[in-house]
């Protein structure tokens, strides 16, 4: 049998284990290291006395994986970003935002849905989780709404939808996630998701000023606020300022020059301000404990799933099964934008059943070698390239779309954990509810998706002024 | 997707046992979280002291090498105890009764026997930097400032281990309700419906604003 071969059956065995109900990341480690003992048996000719010495070598090729992969220091941001998230909730950094956004821009038609898609924005500034963001703002934001007469569906769809954000918005976990798998430089990705987030954000807020013209049944403006008032609501809300701009200056110095230093160092001394934040406010060992628990938790799901995969991917390079598949893609008699729009769908259907996280890490390493084969390689000039990108810049490029495509994912039924986040904070609130009034924002982010497909500059501007 | 789940507990040696590891496990997973508390902590005195006293902290890189095994695995049994491996539950959500226990009993013995052979192999992957003569005890060591990386090569073989002992336990819950039949086993997470869920992902989010709000 040739390694292809075993490649596939290996793969099929890992995704029907994964339907069975076992843990993503040891499913994808136990495929690679049967795939492992299996090629190297193989080699031997099965012969009965070489099995022990294929398991061992096997055994030994994985057992490094875990190790040598986890011990990087641009991992360190994934940690540093949830230790940032969980300490803003007792910073009181939520409540101040949404303050601060009600103020500003409550004067707008459909003023609490504007102000809480901002909110959330901001709040993504500090935060990379999505469903974390949606649970807290259904908290803070969606009482107030019911109080002012919005319409139920409405409120939660639209704190359903801004939790969504989170993903772009730096710091974001699963872009960091996502570098690390395609070997990208962190910093250009984290870069790259600020603009389309912001566009994303401004986008939600468009469309919840459209619908309150429409609609005047869906809730009213917020209206009475002095500028004394306004300009007293930012200095709480100041901390997420102070460090989206410590952050964005540790990747890239706006203001000419090098830049400030790593973004580990720039994740690192965010969380250093949001921490001292939430001492101020009142923040003690027993509140401080739990958010590390939490941290070590959430850190620790995610690294084991990056070095099951990647124990998986070992085998795949034996296997040669990522290059089978861009010869495949490569060999297809259509235009590379339409296949390349067939790759999205198939994420948004993926999505519908999975875990963002567990999705991406999962097909990333087959899929993403194609999409840049489909693109005309790793180092081609965006002239001769098929996307009119360049090969880093697909890289960069390609990693927007499908984590925005991820976090679409996040409002559709079945398991849209945003929206059954939001009606386990509103028991009063169905589930069914909470979907419809999410529906038009996934109008929405379809359209951003479109137009980030179309004009890829949207995504690749900021990172381009590095140089 | 399954986050976190509950864990059922009676007066059985099992579940006193599953008592016991947890609270093992809750020390691991704290140690994990103020590693990640100590890589904020070395970043802030390495940015002061380049910035502020031209004098950089000296093998700041390697720290972090070596922080990050012990935040990538240390909590690795900690999060297997809550379920917080996510993984997809559509299929097993829709069993019931014995037939669920056994198909929790399989996929957890597959990842049994997985742990147990990478407990195996990356033990054999610090063994082959770890030698008694030496100085430090190290073959190997970190580039910049020569610190011994056989503590977190060790670090994966012991979080392994504990992850081992945690898989043996669930095996045995599980075994126990495909005999007994109950609806309510102990010592295994529990699968929970993605309102239960999001109850519990509320609640640890809610911080400071728990109550006031709502």
């Amino acid at each position: 049998m040739e390694p292809i071969d075993i490649g596939l059956i290996v793969s099929g065995f890992m995704l029907v284990m994964v339907v069975l109900g076992m843990r993503v990341a040891f499913a994808a480690a136990l495929a690679g290291l049967a795939g492992l003992i299996w090629i190297f048996w193989a080699k031997k000719g099965y012969d009965p006395s070489a099995f022990v010495w294929a398991l061992t070598v096997a055994v030994k090729t994985a057992g490094q994986v875990p190790h040598s992969k986890v011990s990087s220091q641009a991992l360190s941001l994934i940690p540093t970003f949830i230790l940032i998230g969980y300490l803003a909730y007792y910073a009181g950094l939520t409540k101040a935002l949404f303050e601060a956004a009600k103020r500003w821009v409550g004067w707008l038609p459909g003023g609490l849905g504007v102000a809480t898609v901002f909110a959330t924005a901001g709040f993504a500034a500090v935060s990379g989780a999505s469903v974390a963001t949606s649970a807290v703002f259904a908290r803070i934001a969606i009482p107030e709404m019911l109080k002012l007469g919005y319409d139920k569906r409405f409120a939660a769809g639209v704190v359903a939808a801004g939790g969504t954000l989170a993903s772009l918005i730096p710091p974001s976990a699963i872009l960091v996630i996502y570098a690390i798998i395609v070997e990208q430089d962190v910093g250009m990705l984290l870069l790259a998701g600020f603009l389309p987030g912001a566009v994303s954000a401004l986008i939600y807020g468009g469309l919840v000023v459209l619908m309150a013209v429409g609609y005047k049944e869906l809730g009213p403006p917020v209206t009475g606020f002095t500028w004394g008032e306004r300009l007293r609501s930012l200095p709480p809300a100041m901390p997420i300022v102070f460090v989206v701009v410590i952050i964005i200056c540790f990747i890239y110095n706006p203001f000419g020059g090098d830049a400030w230093g790593t973004p580990t160092e720039g994740g690192a001394l965010g969380a250093f301000v949001v921490f001292c934040m939430a001492v101020y406010k009142g923040m003690r060992w027993k509140q401080f404990r739990d958010s590390l628990m939490e941290t070590a938790k959430l850190a620790v799901m995610i690294f084991t799933i990056i070095w099951g995969v990647l124990i998986y991917v070992r085998f795949l390079g034996f296997a040669d099964l990522p290059g089978a598949f861009s010869d495949w893609i490569t060999s297809l008699e259509q235009s590379p934008m339409l296949t390349l729009v067939l790759i999205l769908l198939a994420y948004a259907v993926l999505g519908m059943f999975m875990d963002a996280i567990g999705m991406l890490l999962l097909t990333l390493p087959v899929v993403y070698p194609a999409v840049i084969a489909l693109n005309g390689g790793v180092d081609v000039a965006a002239a001769d390239s098929a996307f009119g990108v360049s090969g880093t810049g697909c890289a960069i490029w390609f990693g927007i779309l499908v984590v925005k495509m991820a976090e679409l994912c996040l409002i559709t039924p079945p398991i849209g954990l945003n929206c059954f986040v939001v009606a386990g904070v509103r028991p009063d609130i169905s589930v069914q509810d909470v979907f419809r009034g999410a529906s038009p924002f996934f109008v929405a982010d379809a359209i951003t998706i479109a137009v980030l497909v179309a004009f890829p500059s949207i995504v690749l501007w900021l990172p381009g002024l590095t140089g | 997707m399954s986050g976190a789940s509950s864990v059922l507990e009676d007066g059985t040696l099992l579940s006193r046992l599953d008592r016991a590891l947890f609270w093992l496990e809750r020390q691991l997973a704290l140690l994990g979280g103020l590693a990640v508390f100590s890589l904020m902590v070395l970043a802030v005195v390495s940015v002061t002291g380049r910035n502020f006293f031209n004098q950089p902290l000296p093998g700041y890189v390697d720290w972090i090498e070596q922080a990050m095994p012990l935040i990538a695995f240390i909590a690795v049994s900690y999060c297997q105890r809550l379920g917080g491996h996510i993984r997809m539950d559509i299929v097993v959500g829709m069993m019931s009764g014995r037939v669920l226990w056994l198909a929790e009993f399989v996929s957890t013995a597959a990842m049994f026997i997985l742990m147990v052979l990478l407990v195996w192999g990356t033990y054999a992957h610090f063994d082959r930097s770890f030698d008694f003569s030496a100085p430090l005890w190290s073959r190997d060591s970190s580039m910049d400032i020569a610190i011994p990386l056989w503590p977190g090569k060790l670090l994966a073989p012991i979080a392994f281990s504990v992850l081992s002992l945690r898989l043996f336990l669930q095996l045995w819950g599980y075994a126990r309700a495909i005999r007994t039949g109950t609806s309510k086993p102990v010592a295994v997470p529990m699968i929970e419906d993605a309102a239960t869920q999001a109850a519990h992902e509320a609640e640890t989010v809610s911080g400071f604003d728990n109550g006031e709000g709502a």
